[in-house]
């Protein structure tokens, strides 16, 4: 199976505002991709245009051999041509046809004998739980039964690359658990490259084989989730990724901390424009060592599985994030200890910085 | 960057190629470039003619002047602006204007929010019946008050049949019979509803947690009121008010059938005695002055929206206000004050031009003098359903307002579709705009803008005087900002997904529409349709220079039989008028399944 290749694709809307900036990059086959980033990052922008459905300023674009749009040779294949799945963000279902007849819409402009288009109906249904739901209209139809008759439709022509354009972002959380289970179990059973975007960075982390951190127009960078989350290569990427997010000091406002965690990196200290470390290596002792660091308890959230613990040092508010309950109530006094694999360390750009990278 | 730009900038054969697939799949672009071309024509066209007459020498003028046709001159602003005639064109008839246009709106607005309180927020009898009621005045034509009104009080001043107090031998003083007070109390009986819809639509979408947050932190009803909801009411009130006075600025048939017979004139009943008298130019500054009202009034409502935008509360869940229960002491003048308007405004004039048509004599209240004739005919007469003035200006009304309300409601929804689809390109911003354009321009001054624009020959187009192609034309270009706007909106409601979504899997441009597109939008292109076909029924300022003979509407005819003092057939012309639009009314409701109070907005 091909790959995606973008290559040098630049999008403007209104000839101003740069939506995607220079990009090259190649999603490889196979995998489940994760376009992740803030709202206006250009990741929705870069799903439409590899679905044809916008056109690049200029660029290339290519699924294998197959030329998808290129401003060089002035060649631009229509969203039909290009043998691909799009599900929309509201499922984009038509509310006056059935179930069935959204499902089998595909296949009708295929001009598939109707006889066919049944039978393969009832196949999707059984796959996807809508046996005897195909007379239906969408809006008779719970939540996670109108994503499943959309997933249905976009796979009833058997696409050869699968596009999602934040799919879940309208179901409850206990649904949406489910459903990450079942598209990644999909992407499991047929094997062909999934493009998905999302702004929650649970989702990213839970369902892509390779993430792509997307940031005004560009990839920040594109790994495996646990690599991003170990060793993410900026500031933006390691504060994005992770919840609680990263605790963010600057050398100047919490010198005795940022101090250690340089020293504990092995960071030279004027080169680290800013330090971070993520909660859960935060850990906190019940008495403050003689001259160690130290933190007051704030507030406490028991999440069930975790606690999650604010802690006031030096002024700056931080999150700790720890499966054991806190060693003190609120308002203590406890020691802090840093755990060096989860201290990370940027320059005044935002690039990490030291043996983190 | 710019310099990568440079060196990769792709040959010019790729460029058109890529142009090229992107008309053949993208047709809106193709359908964007058609009606802006056309609505160039149309709205900026008549604009730019109107301009032009109004600094150019008629043929006429220039025979008298010793100069030839078209040459530059300011005379005709100098007539209207400084001449000794001017008081008479011009001043007299703007300080009337203004006096009217004050009045009118104030109390338009005074018992369109009064209502609207009463109707949304208490618990007066009939109440769910009343919005509907209090909504009938709007759908009359807006000659129908003032005719009723001449009904009941014309006096021996105008010749043609008495009204109904001289018949019984009652002269009404003229004050009364004509002039400033009755045009002022029929315009603001003829313009509350529209208050009074926009009032209760914004009653009903405030939220009612921000009142509730008021009452447990303390408040008592009327401060509720005084503290709360009158003051997020403010934004409603401004857009109301200017509205309401845009809409009398450019009102006709009230002025002219009471104004005319004591000679009070307001801008419109001058420009439109101007063009009768034939002088195009004077009538082409008057329609400037109204035009430039028309954008004062726009260009506030922009500020003001911009400026009260802080008023616009955050949606929240909301739900029916609970009508307050009012003791019987004041529930009964309460619903009195409701039913009593309805009576005045809508159930009165009703019944009095009714009883004008099915009695022989006026006043005279015996059985003997009760008949169906101006109805059936008799005497050696045609009445209404054999009166071939009639029949073919209801023939005109529905056709001429029909294809027009047709043309508009499909256009309203392409130039929706073009918006939707090309956001962001200056093609989608110029439709946007230019369709609105005629929104600016009072129907009298539009109507005077076509005029000059049609009267003759120009180019390929033909002269168009006193054919239907023109009034079907004014017709679609005046309505066209109303049906753009619903348009853009519907289309934006649906959206761009459904469609690409069947792009996707495969869908052309033709299945797009008649398989997705088409049955989403079908109701709304009922609603784009329905509406500009009742206010082409009630048109008459933008069409009442524009008719001859031979393509008489309803609304016009009714002027002329007022002209020769048949009040009877008048009033008949005008029942048949609010018979069709109640009959179009609930047509749209069945078919949108709402109630009216959601589409007569515009």
């Amino acid at each position: 199976m091909p790959n995606i290749t973008l290559n040098s694709v630049v999008k403007t809307y209104g000839g101003k505002s740069l939506a995607v900036d220079n990009l090259t990059t190649t999603f490889p086959s196979g995998e489940f991709i994760c376009l992740l980033g803030p709202s206006g990052c250009g990741k929705t922008t870069t799903l439409r245009m590899i679905a044809g459905l916008e056109r690049p300023d200029s660029g290339e674009i290519r699924f294998g051999d197959e030329v998808f749009y290129s401003s060089q040779t002035g060649t631009y294949l229509r969203p039909e041509k290009r043998k691909l799945g799009l599900m929309f963000q509201s499922y984009a279902l038509w509310p006056h046809m059935t179930v069935e007849q959204n499902v089998v819409f595909g296949l009708a402009m295929k001009r598939m004998p109707r006889e066919d288009q049944a039978k393969r109906f009832t196949e999707l249904a059984k796959l996807f739980h809508l046996d005897g739901l195909g007379q239906r209209y969408p809006r008779e139809l719970s939540g996670g039964q109108q994503q499943r008759v959309a997933l249905a439709r976009m796979l009833a022509v058997s696409p050869d690359l699968l596009l999602l354009d934040e799919p879940l972002s309208n179901l409850d959380a206990s649904l949406r658990l489910e459903m990450r289970a079942e598209l990644k179990r999909l992407h499991q059973t047929l094997g062909c490259t999934v493009i998905f975007v999302t702004h929650d960075q649970l989702e990213a982390m839970t369902m892509a084989t390779s993430i792509a951190v997307m940031n005004k127009g560009r990839i920040e960078q594109m790994a495996k989730p646990m690599d991003i989350y170990r060793h993410p290569s900026s500031h933006f990427v390691a504060n994005f990724v992770g919840s609680p997010p990263m605790n963010m000091l600057t050398p100047g406002e919490a010198p005795g901390l940022a101090s250690e965690m340089t020293k504990i990196l092995g960071t030279p200290a004027d080169r680290a424009g800013t330090v971070g470390i993520r909660p859960e290596a935060l850990r906190l002792t019940g008495q403050p060592a003689n001259g160690g660091l130290k933190a007051t308890i704030d507030t406490i959230q028991p999440t069930g599985a975790d606690w999650i613990i604010g802690l006031q040092a030096e002024g700056r508010q931080l999150f700790a994030l720890s499966s054991e309950p806190p060693p003190a109530d609120i308002g203590a006094e406890v020691g802090l200890n840093l755990k060096a694999d989860g201290i990370h360390a940027f320059d005044q750009n935002g690039k990490a910085v030291g043996p983190s990278l | 960057m710019t310099t990568t730009d440079r060196t990769t900038r792709p040959p010019l054969q790729a460029r058109l190629r890529l142009l090229l697939s992107q008309l053949v799949s993208e047709p809106s672009y193709v359908i964007g470039a058609v009606l802006a071309l056309a609505l160039a024509y149309l709205v900026l066209a008549p604009m730019a003619a109107v301009l032009g007459s109004a600094v150019q020498m008629t043929r006429m003028d220039a025979v008298r002047a010793g100069a030839s046709p078209g040459d530059l001159t300011f005379s005709y602003f100098q007539r209207v602006f400084t001449s000794p005639v001017a008081q008479d064109i011009f001043w007299t008839p703007l300080g009337n204007t203004m006096t009217v246009a004050l009045f009118a709106t104030a109390l338009a607005v005074l018992f369109g929010l009064v209502l609207a309180m009463l109707v949304t927020s208490t618990n007066i009898w009939g109440r769910s019946i009343l919005g509907f009621l209090l909504i009938i005045p709007y759908m009359l034509p807006s000659q129908a008050l003032a005719t009723a009104w001449i009904t009941v009080f014309k006096n021996r001043r105008t010749g043609g049949s008495p009204g109904m107090l001289e018949a019984l031998g009652l002269t009404p003083p003229d004050w009364l019979a004509y002039g400033p007070l009755p045009i002022v109390i029929c315009l603001a009986l003829s313009y509350f509803p529209f208050a009074f819809l926009l009032f209760s639509n914004a009653l009903n979408k405030i939220d009612t947690q921000l009142e509730e947050a008021a009452v447990t932190l303390g408040a008592r009803p009327h401060i509720v009121w005084r503290r709360i909801l009158l003051p997020l009411l403010i934004p409603t009130t401004m857009s109301v008010l200017l509205l309401t006075v845009a809409r009398t600025l450019g009102t006709f048939a009230t002025p002219y059938v009471l104004g005319t017979p004591v000679g009070y004139t307001l801008l419109s009943t001058s420009l439109y005695s101007s063009l009768r008298s034939g002088a195009p130019g004077v009538a082409a500054v008057l329609a400037i002055v109204l035009g430039l009202f028309g954008v004062a009034m726009l260009l506030l409502d922009i500020w003001m929206v911009r400026n009260w935008q802080r008023f616009i509360t955050v949606g929240g869940k909301g739900g029916k206000r609970e009508p307050a229960r009012l003791t019987l002491l004041a529930r009964f003048p309460a619903s009195a004050v409701a039913w009593g308007v309805f009576l005045i405004a809508a159930f009165g004039p009703l019944l009095v031009m009714f009883l004008s048509t099915i009695m022989r004599e006026p006043g005279v209240f015996a059985l003997s003098n009760f008949s169906l004739g101006y109805w059936t005919g008799g005497d050696g007469r045609p009445g209404v359903f054999n009166s071939p003035e009639i029949l073919l200006s209801l023939y005109n009304s529905l056709s001429i307002a029909g294809s027009a309300a047709v043309i508009c409601g499909v256009l309203g929804l392409a130039v929706g579709y073009a918006v939707v689809r090309l956001p962001g390109s200056w093609l989608s911003g110029f439709l946007r705009q230019v369709s609105f354009l005629p929104y600016l321009m009072p129907g009298m001054a539009f109507a005077a803008a076509f005029l000059t624009l049609f009267a003759v020959p120009r180019g390929p187009v033909p002269a168009l005087y006193g054919s239907i192609t023109l009034l079907i034309l004014v017709m679609v270009v005046t309505y066209l900002p109303y049906a753009s706007r619903s348009g853009i909106s519907a289309m934006m409601q649906v959206g761009r997904e459904p469609e690409e979504a069947g792009m996707v899997l495969g869908a052309g441009f033709f299945a797009r529409i008649t398989r997705i597109l088409g049955p989403l939008q079908k109701t709304a292109l009922v609603t784009a349709i329905i509406l500009p076909f009742i206010s082409g029924m009630k048109e008459l300022s933008l069409v009442v220079m524009l008719v001859t003979p031979g393509t008489e509407l309803l609304t016009t005819q009714s002027l002329r039989f007022l002209d020769y003092g048949h009040t009877q057939l008048a009033n008949a012309t005008i029942l048949i008028i609010g018979v069709v639009v109640m009959l179009l009314v609930l047509l749209m409701q069945k078919v949108t399944k709402s109630s009216l109070a959601g589409g007569l907005g515009g």
